[in-house]
């Protein structure tokens, strides 16, 4: 039996930290903000110089919009339990009769207020500065795919988070293994299906592999995209991957928890 | 304070580095890790370039320039990382910043140090996405035609540029939380715009190029393509062809000494900052 | 009587795979506390405190054995326990520094449930307590090292638990501070009727505070009564103090015929001693080892057995 007003506090005590963080250090304003423009504004010119069409400027601004989320479920999310280890927090978490998921879910939300600002100036500069060219086909299908991908894509890092409680340092290196193959295998700066189907297919674990196609579609000429799937197709499959990774992220958080109780690691600095 | 007091002081914060870098996974993943990280950062640019032009050998002028640029920027990525990561590391994680800050060391030797595992180990990701460039994508890269002693002198002058361009980073990420590690993407991707690393800095507004010709990472990177591709066709791209090669290392070697400068002074002064501020020993990880 | 904790052969190994050599943290360990009961734990650093500790908490999982926390197993039942537990360790650096004192505290309330309105008094209440109020509003970062343990005892008590487990709550402390904490957690005792698991490396902490106190070492329970016990059945033993000018061969007392336990310590510029004898005439055997080693018997008292010296005579030396 879920005690809902437990969970729900909890969510709020968690996000709490994050939100107030975000006001009283507010230096990732500069950082988070006008600075990531830069890498976008490289590859928008990498694309000039081979005299792409311009509807790649509009693929590299929301590939680069996107991957504030896609960093911040890998480093925010997913690697926050290692840092809950190291500072002392985790073994109170895990002390309290709270759902895991549900600090986790604290995180995200908390994090998500500058994660959601960083990729909405990017998009929003992006477009004015570069002169992106807009064709948007359906706005609710467009809305209904962003969350659909957040929340598949928090889930599957919610997943990631109950490795890593465990794994210490090597998990964490692996986060950052997954950075770059995923920038390339998800085609957050090109049509996915340039990298063949099954490569495309592979990748649509990622949710935000499907995501970013389905938002291409929605926001750009249908003629220029090079669609892997329709859009609804890959809708549809983030919603299975949503509910997926969200009760997988749960088996695996319970029993990640049960190794580390066993194996005495779960306060275990340093690993 | 004496050269064998900076020697030791680099030699133990490499150990350390080296320590903390390297031993955090069995060797198999640690194998993979460096081979599958530089490559596939490449390849996205690789698969870029192929969504325009379908083959390698379209235009072996731009492929050949993107690929060597963003090779070798891998140590700029790394290192300005690395350096701002021991920063927060030391302070928040092991929390041992300050043992090491009122040793009777150089802190600035003690970067260095640190940061000497990173350019090792970047130097191998790099060697690998260079052989994978020849093998797989027709770089053109012949070891007979390298102008060795062009690229060693590019090399000692560049990495020491990136590493004192680290230490003025490692200050200011003593000011900041961790969470602005924002900072790296920032500013290296300042760099990876301005620079001509992927493409040339002709192709920047005219205000974007002046500030492109006054970092060093520049001209390092356009003297790195001359002497590995040496030999082979340097592309006469980059918008720095009107430049020998003496005149463009007298501009690296320049740039860098105003760098120095300007970077010592910022850590100076942030050190200075995060000392009043009581900064040194925060912890800001929520 | 009704059990907060029953341990019947608690067992705890650590390691064992990849050739290392297992390490046996818990040793067939058996406890009883009973509700209501403030209870010690003594035992030098390695002991098994904390991982008894962290396996009544439910963090650790026996390695055989079986435990009961509050009438649930914590092996199986272990959401069941953890509303009604807390934990509080020496030392500890958790919460958020950039959060003000108040706002960590709420936060750690949050994962309880409880209420915002009644979290907020309780935390009120507690900062007054423990002498916190005019840091309520202050980053964490910003307070001192004793501060903060202060902020870590309130986080404990905010959850208004039946059963809180407190590992060396007072280090760090000053007197004063030392003192009011110690003053909370016997009243929370004797008015609410809670439970108290407290380990201490302050034998008189123990001795002031606890209803029974269980000494440690190696992973087994050497004894387990009242202190005022413990200290009687060392009175068929002797004890004297002795304090001599520097003595650095006092180690040597140890290995004397006679000498059941003994701990040297250097003070103001000479040694020392405090011995716990099989019996009174083995003294002169003690001062003839000193006196021949070029070393003066400045004072030589005989005492009153203490905690520290059931500690001494049971685990064979003193707290490390």
């Amino acid at each position: 039996m879920i005690d809902w007003r437990l969970e729900l506090r909890a969510v709020k005590g968690r996000a709490y930290p994050r939100i107030i963080g975000a006001w009283r250090e507010p230096s990732w304003v500069l950082f988070d903000i006008f600075l990531p423009l830069l890498g976008i504004a490289a590859f928008i010119f990498y694309y000039r110089s081979m005299g792409a069409p311009e509807v790649f400027t509009g693929f590299v601004v929301l590939g680069g919009a996107m991957t504030a989320f896609w960093l911040n479920v890998l480093w925010s999310m997913a690697t926050q339990f290692y840092w809950e280890k190291e500072t002392g927090n985790l073994q109170l978490y895990l002390l309290a009769p709270m759902s895991r998921m549900s600090v986790l879910a604290g995180m995200a939300l908390g994090g998500m207020f500058f994660t959601t600002v960083r990729a909405a100036s990017t998009f929003v500069l992006g477009f004015f500065i570069f002169g992106v060219a807009l064709q948007v086909s359906n706005i609710l299908g467009l809305v209904a795919v962003f969350l659909i991908t957040l929340i598949a894509l928090y889930g599957m890092g919610m997943m990631f988070a109950s490795l890593y409680m465990l794994y210490g340092r090597g998990a964490y290196n692996v986060s950052s293994l997954a950075q770059e193959p995923i920038y390339l295998v998800s085609g957050f700066y090109f049509p996915v299906k340039e990298l063949g189907f099954w490569v495309a297919a592979g990748a649509s674990i990622v949710p935000i592999t499907l995501g970013l196609d389905a938002m291409r579609q929605l926001l750009f000429s249908e003629s220029s995209v090079n669609p892997f799937l329709p859009w609804t197709i890959e809708l549809l499959i983030n919603c299975f991957l949503a509910v997926f990774f969200i009760l997988l992220a749960r088996r695996s958080l319970h029993y990640m928890e049960y190794l580390g109780k066993r194996e005495g690691r779960l306060t275990l600095r340093w690993q | 304070m004496a050269v064998r007091d900076h020697l030791r002081t680099i030699k133990y914060a490499a150990w350390l580095g080296w320590q903390m870098d390297s031993n955090w996974t069995n060797p198999y993943l640690f194998i993979a890790y460096s081979l599958v990280k530089p490559i596939a950062a490449t390849l996205i640019l690789v698969f870029m370039y192929l969504v325009i032009f379908s083959s390698a050998l379209a235009n072996p002028a731009v492929f050949s320039y993107m690929y060597i640029g963003n090779a070798f920027y891998m140590y700029v990525a790394q290192v300005l990382f690395g350096l701002v990561m021991v920063i927060y590391e030391d302070r928040e994680h092991y929390q041992t910043l300050k043992q090491v800050y009122i040793a009777p060391i150089s802190f600035y030797m003690y970067i260095i140090g640190r940061a000497i595992p990173k350019i090792i180990l970047t130097t191998i990701g790099i060697l690998i996405t260079l052989a994978f460039g020849v093998v797989f994508l027709s770089l053109p890269i012949d070891l007979l035609t390298i102008s060795w002693m062009l690229l060693a002198a590019a090399m000692l002058l560049g990495l020491l540029c990136i590493c004192m361009i680290g230490i003025a980073l490692a200050g200011i990420a003593l000011l900041t939380a961790k969470h602005g590690s924002g900072i790296n993407e920032g500013i290296a991707g300042a760099f990876y715009l301005f620079c001509g690393v992927v493409f040339p800095i002709t192709f920047l507004p005219a205000w974007a190029q002046s500030i492109g010709l006054a970092i060093p990472i520049t001209y390092w990177l356009e003297i790195v393509r001359r002497a590995v591709l040496s030999g082979s066709g340097v592309p006469n791209i980059s918008g720095l062809e009107a430049y020998s090669n003496s005149e463009i290392f007298l501009l690296l070697l320049f740039s860098s000494l105003l760098f120095f400068v300007i970077s010592i002074a910022i850590f100076r002064y942030a050190d200075y900052l995060a000392r009043k501020k009581g900064k040194l020993d925060m912890t800001t990880t929520y | 009587m009704v059990l907060a904790i029953e341990a019947q052969a608690l067992t705890r190994v650590f390691g064992g795979k990849k050739s290392k050599e297992p390490l046996v943290a818990l040793d067939r360990a058996d406890l009883q506390i009973e509700e209501g009961e403030l209870f010690g734990l003594l035992g030098p650093n390695g002991a098994g405190k904390t991982t008894l500790i962290k396996i009544l908490a439910t963090l650790l999982l026996p390695t055989s054995g079986s435990v009961r926390v509050l009438g649930h197993d914590v092996v199986t039942e272990a959401q069941a326990i953890r509303p009604r537990i807390n934990m509080v360790s020496g030392g500890e650096t958790s919460g958020y520094g950039l959060l003000t004192v108040k706002e960590n505290l709420w936060m750690f309330s949050q994962f309880y449930g409880i209420p915002s309105v009644e979290a907020r008094q309780r935390i009120d209440d507690l900062l007054t307590v423990f002498e916190l109020s005019d840091k309520a509003n202050a980053k964490v970062r910003t307070i001192s090292t004793g501060q903060r343990q202060k902020m870590n005892v309130a986080r404990g008590f905010v959850t208004d638990p039946d059963l809180i487990f407190l590992d060396e709550p007072t280090l760090g402390l000053d007197v004063n501070a030392s003192f009011a904490i110690r003053n909370y957690i016997r009243q929370w005792v004797k008015h609410k009727g809670k439970t108290v698991l407290l380990t201490t490396h302050y034998m008189q902490e123990a001795d002031d505070l606890c209803d029974r106190v269980a000494v440690i070492d190696h992973g087994r329970i050497l004894a387990c009564a009242e202190p005022a016990k413990l200290k009687r059945g060392l009175q068929r033993d002797v004890t004297f103090t002795i304090v001599t000018t520097p003595f650095p061969e006092a180690a040597g007392v140890g290995a004397l015929p006679g000498v059941k336990g003994f701990v040297n310590e250097f003070v103001n510029d000479g040694t020392e001693l405090r011995l716990v004898l099989e019996e009174e005439s083995v003294i002169a055997d003690v001062v003839s080892y000193i006196t021949s080693r070029q070393a003066k018997v400045l004072s030589l008292t005989k005492t009153m057995p203490t905690l520290e010296d059931v500690f001494i005579e049971l685990v064979g030396r003193g707290l490390q």
